[in-house]
């Protein structure tokens, strides 16, 4: 048998298979691109960013819209045909692509998976749609009226319960892109010059220093001393994590789950003259790690190993500064991953808070007397962070705590937090600890 | 490996009703992969030993996008058919024509594998539409035959012309 030559693909097409790599295999956005955008050409990519990211975030308003529409739920097979009707709903409602281009789009993809089937299926909903979508309520439920699965509403909601709708509403608006100036080479002030120079609008973040806040994304090759290290593209919130480890020379530090290896640039451009030993469990993350640091110039031992498995990679030798960034459920970056929401699973937080409980009491005799743990997480639930650090503090009897005093985030018994979308950062966890001597 | 030359319709040898394979030999091996060859260069999705012109229940199939998942058929029998699926089928025998065909979209089937072995498999959308597609080759049979005679001429025509046009 042979099937029709695939013509040229498009970005809609292209779009669905994104999806189905994350709805159906349960891949991520940032390996699922990757995977399918060599197939497209370079013009289209602009659109096909904004449909799976819109889709992602939007999906549980595009599922309720669509819900009205379809007399019954289509079958889990079908996810495919689900997609493209989403892809159709947000096309007419969030990107006013044409009512036609739209239409026709959606058909010519049920055809290009050989579904025709669905050809009237699909003309049918987005028409009846275009009649109607003046008088559409889709905020008929919390899910839809957020856009996030119930069980993550209703945790940020007990975590919360003051801000739980502006982090709801937050984590729906798409992340500015930050840099990180390399403050020993250029002052703040200059370099926003530099890239008013070149058309580019940047706030300086308030309570960050080095930190710009770009008003438009753009390509790093348009970004002044990019290639030569002068600046690198690092959330605030992020940013926040080296000037807190009080770092000198000489010191011997450990960066734990180091990659992509932001948190260790910024410590040895914070500080060039100091032992890093920057340790991640993937080697192609770890890659990363590598390509950043040239770029900046920058030295540090990689290690690829399993953290919690001392034995693979520990010399026995103590570190001055442990900064461990956790693994965790990433509940404070959803704007900048919209996939979150729908590969999260409620179980998989338990298993997450055993895991850094397991990593913290692993790394915690590896730091010398006197010596600074930073525990860092890019979660807003408590279970991670300020509990996580409670028991911990509650075990380790020569651990103290050293309250974080800063500009940004809140005060928690334990630690500081960041809210996601607060002063335009991510969200973020911070606790810093002195093992006592 | 070879590549192998492909009949095409209105060929009377695609007409042939395929002989059970009696074991699974290296021969028998040794033809599977010219076929599979074949059918990576032709490239196509499937492709039955009569097409071939070799007249034994022999079948590949790979419907991976990356072409790493072949799939090898011995004595292949359909033991369970659900559901119906329209999709446009081609055929490497009937090359340039896509048509649609109406079929079963979950099959359950019984085959020897490149090993001998027996097994079962559940497939549904393209792959079952293509098994099924070969299963009719090793019966004589073509995706044309489900079209109405008119279309069928005018296909037969169009590819008559088409040779006309590649010898002269």
């Amino acid at each position: 048998m042979a099937t029709k030559p695939q013509q040229k693909m498009d970005a809609r097409f292209i779009a669905i298979k994104v999806l189905l790599r994350v709805l159906k295999n349960g891949e991520s956005l940032s390996s699922a691109i990757p995977n399918e955008i060599s197939n497209l050409d370079e013009r289209e990519r602009p659109l096909l960013q904004a449909l799976v990211y819109g889709v992602l975030r939007w999906r549980w308003q595009l599922e309720s819209i669509l819900k009205k529409y379809l007399k019954k739920a289509l079958k889990a097979k079908d996810l495919d045909i689900n997609i493209i009707l989403m892809l159709g709903v947000f096309q007419l409602l969030w990107l006013r692509t044409p009512d036609y281009a739209a239409v026709d789009g959606a058909v010519n993809s049920s055809l290009k998976i050989r579904k025709k089937w669905a050809k009237a299926l699909i003309n049918a909903v987005l028409r009846q749609l275009i009649r109607e979508r003046d008088e559409i309520n889709y905020k008929d439920t919390l899910e839809a009226e957020f856009s996030h699965p119930q069980w993550l509403i209703d945790k940020i909601k007990y975590d919360w319960p003051e801000q739980w709708q502006q982090i709801l509403s937050e984590a729906n608006q798409a992340a500015p892109m930050t840099l990180r100036l390399d403050t020993r080479q250029m002052e703040v002030a200059d370099y926003n010059e530099l890239l008013n120079e070149v058309e580019l609008d940047a706030e300086v973040a308030a309570h960050v220093p080095g930190a710009l806040i770009l008003k438009q994304p753009a390509d790093v090759s348009r970004l002044p001393g990019f290639e030569q290290g002068l600046v690198s593209v690092q959330d605030a919130a992020a940013q926040c994590a080296a000037p807190l480890l009080q770092l000198a020379p000489q010191q011997k530090v450990l960066d734990a789950c180091a990659a992509p290896g932001g948190k260790s640039a910024h410590i040895l451009q914070t500080e060039p003259a100091l032992e890093l030993d920057a340790v991640d469990i993937s080697e192609s993350r770890l890659q990363r790690v590598a390509e950043n640091l040239q770029r900046l110039g920058q030295q540090a031992n990689l290690i690829c190993a399993d953290i919690s498995q001392p034995e693979q990679w520990w010399q026995g030798q103590q570190y001055d500064r442990i900064l461990l960034d956790a693994p965790c459920s990433a509940s404070g970056v959803i704007r900048r991953h919209p996939d979150i929401k729908s590969l999260r699973r409620e179980s998989d937080i338990a298993e997450l808070v055993a895991t850094q409980q397991q990593i913290l009491d692993v790394l915690w005799p590896m730091l010398k007397p006197g010596g600074l743990m930073l525990y860092a997480t890019c979660s807003i639930f408590r279970v991670e962070n300020e509990q996580q650090m409670q028991h911990f503090l509650q075990r380790m009897t020569d651990a103290e705590e050293i309250k974080i005093a800063a500009g940004w985030g809140h005060e928690q018994k334990v630690g500081r937090q960041i809210l996601s979308g607060e002063q335009q950062m991510d969200g973020f966890y911070y606790a810093l600890v002195r093992k006592s001597i | 490996m070879a590549i192998l030359p492909i009949l095409e319709f209105p060929d009377d040898r695609l007409r042939t009703v395929a002989r059970p394979v009696e074991v699974v030999d290296d021969q028998i091996r040794a033809v599977l992969d010219d076929m599979l060859q074949t059918m990576y260069d032709a490239p196509g999705i499937g492709l039955a030993a009569t097409q071939v012109n070799i007249h034994q229940r022999l079948i590949v199939i790979d419907v991976s996008e990356e072409k790493n998942q072949p799939l090898y058929l011995v004595n292949p029998e359909i033991v369970g058919l659900q559901g119906i699926e329209e999709m446009d089928e081609g055929c490497l025998s009937v090359p340039g024509i896509y048509e649609t065909v109406q079929r079963a979209d979950r099959i359950t089937i019984k085959a020897l594998g490149y090993d001998g072995n027996v097994f079962t498999l559940d497939a549904e959308e393209l792959l079952a539409v293509c098994i099924q597609h070969e299963i009719d080759h090793l019966d004589g049979k073509l995706f044309v035959d489900y079209l109405s005679p008119l279309k069928r001429n005018r296909i037969k025509k169009k590819l008559e012309k088409q040779r006309k046009q590649a010898a002269s």
